[in-house]
């Protein structure tokens, strides 16, 4: 595949297949390109595609790296630091290529504006980089306007196996409009308000309500590292103080918290630091250890909600 | 559920028991007590690690980074919670030891565990000691 923009280093392609056929002719190739070219290719795409990818590479598979897309991006607010960052990270010096299909049919509701808005941060988090990836898209079963968000989200639209620039690449416009209300909490919603001095009451009061809701071990610690990071993040930068609520959401645990922040920079969370910076890890803890975050901010104030199941959903 | 106590209290206390973790058997209240460790170089910490008791702990570690000994024990037993705030000062404390130097942290609560093993795997100055 070749940049159209030769500008650009950053490739982000979007392939709309239709059936496992046009999944092979849009990716396979892909892949033996960069091993010909000696490119580390990485594959992280929903477990039965990547059964598929992997048998229709054959021997070439050994070459590849292959990540289970529902499990590693679960959260998509941790794929562009945990999968794809990770990947391109580890192989500086050389430009590397990526298979990332991130919205897949079973995604929900809930879940798609936080995956929209990450297949549009991709571009300002890669820009300039030695990166292709490119993004396959169930053309047959997912919606119209998944399809259509596409095109916002990807300089670049593969369709019947012809490339195109895409006409409506606006992916700053797709952040902004997916930055919108969340549903309000429910009725039974249990709710504290929390200062400097209630930090770690807050912490022993989520944990102690998810635990009556059905979490446990692992996933309670993670509960109280994302809690105290959230909370924290309100009395240094939201205000003082902000508003807590939990409660419980088919089989996983809901935690939001409210305050009087900005979250003005949409990539917040999801730069991976260097190891010796200091800061920057309270959001990007948040997403590593939760199914789902989903947030909403304005100048008036921020609402973040994350998502938390039984069962360990965490890459680290 | 409101803490009452007075928060970011730092006791650094050297007469005090060894074994002090009476006290602190209910849920921690973001007061962090901290003093030396009667038989080794290092220091026993009793509380959690927060954004209030956070510059208790740096100067924690800022007196451990001094002392002249290969190897550093930090008593973490007793202490509830570590947040991603004090991870940061203990990885960036490891980070600055000179070659050879090292942080054995006993029994730390398994947040920090986990925490360093999300952000800083492989930090060969820091050795954690579950039992």
């Amino acid at each position: 595949m070749t940049a159209p923009n030769t500008t650009e280093a950053f490739v982000h392609p979007a392939l709309f297949y239709r059936g496992e056929q046009e999944y092979l002719d849009g990716t396979v190739p892909f892949i033996r390109e960069g091993l010909k070219s000696g490119e580390p290719v990485a594959v992280a795409v929903p477990g039965p595609n990547l059964a598929v990818l992997k048998e229709g590479l054959g021997a070439d598979a050994a070459a590849v790296r292959f990540l289970d897309m529902a499990q590693a991006g679960r959260n998509p607010g941790r794929i562009i630091p945990t999968v794809l960052r990770a990947f391109a990270d580890a192989h500086t010096g050389t430009r590397v290529r990526i298979i990332g299909e991130p919205i897949w049919a079973g995604r929900s509701s809930v879940e798609y504006p936080a995956c929209v808005q990450h297949e549009a941060l991709i571009n300002p988090a890669f820009q300039g980089r030695d990166v292709t990836i490119l993004c396959p898209y169930d053309a047959a079963r997912l919606d119209e306007r998944v399809l259509t968000d596409a095109y916002a989200t990807h300089p670049v639209v593969v369709l019947g196996g012809k490339e195109r620039l895409s006409p409506s690449y606006a992916p700053e416009r797709i952040v902004a409009r997916y930055n919108q209300p969340l549903a309000a909490p429910p009725a039974v919603a249990e709710t504290m308000i929390y200062g400097a001095e209630e930090l770690p009451a807050a912490r022993h009061f989520a944990v102690e309500r998810a635990s009556r809701l059905g979490l446990s071990g692992a996933s309670l610690d993670d509960l109280a590292l994302a809690v105290a990071e959230l909370t924290t993040n309100s009395v240094v930068h939201g205000g003082g103080s902000g508003v807590l609520r939990i409660w419980a959401e088919d089989s996983q645990v809901v935690c939001e918290v409210r305050d009087r922040g900005h979250l003005s920079d949409p990539l917040a969370g999801r730069r991976p630091p260097a190891r010796d910076q200091r800061g920057g890890r309270g959001l990007l803890l948040v997403h590593h250890v939760s199914d789902l975050v989903r947030i909403h901010s304005r100048a008036e104030g921020t609402v973040i909600r994350f998502y938390l199941s039984g069962k360990p959903s965490g890459p680290a | 559920m409101r803490s009452r106590q007075p928060t970011g209290v730092t006791d650094m206390d050297e007469a005090q028991e060894a074994d002090a973790s009476a006290p602190f058997s209910t849920p921690s209240t973001g007061v962090l007590r901290v003093r030396p460790l009667p038989d080794r170089p290092g220091w026993r910490a009793v509380g959690e690690i927060n954004l209030i008791t956070r510059p208790a702990w740096e100067k924690t570690l800022r007196q451990l980074t001094v002392i002249d000994e290969k190897v550093c024990h930090l008593e973490l037993s007793a202490v509830t919670f570590v947040d991603v705030g004090g991870a940061s000062v203990l990885a960036a404390a490891a980070q600055g030891l000179p070659a050879g130097r090292r942080i054995m942290l006993h029994q730390p609560p398994a947040a920090l565990g986990r925490l360093l093993d999300m952000f800083w795997p492989d930090l060969p100055a820091i050795e954690v000691v579950t039992r």
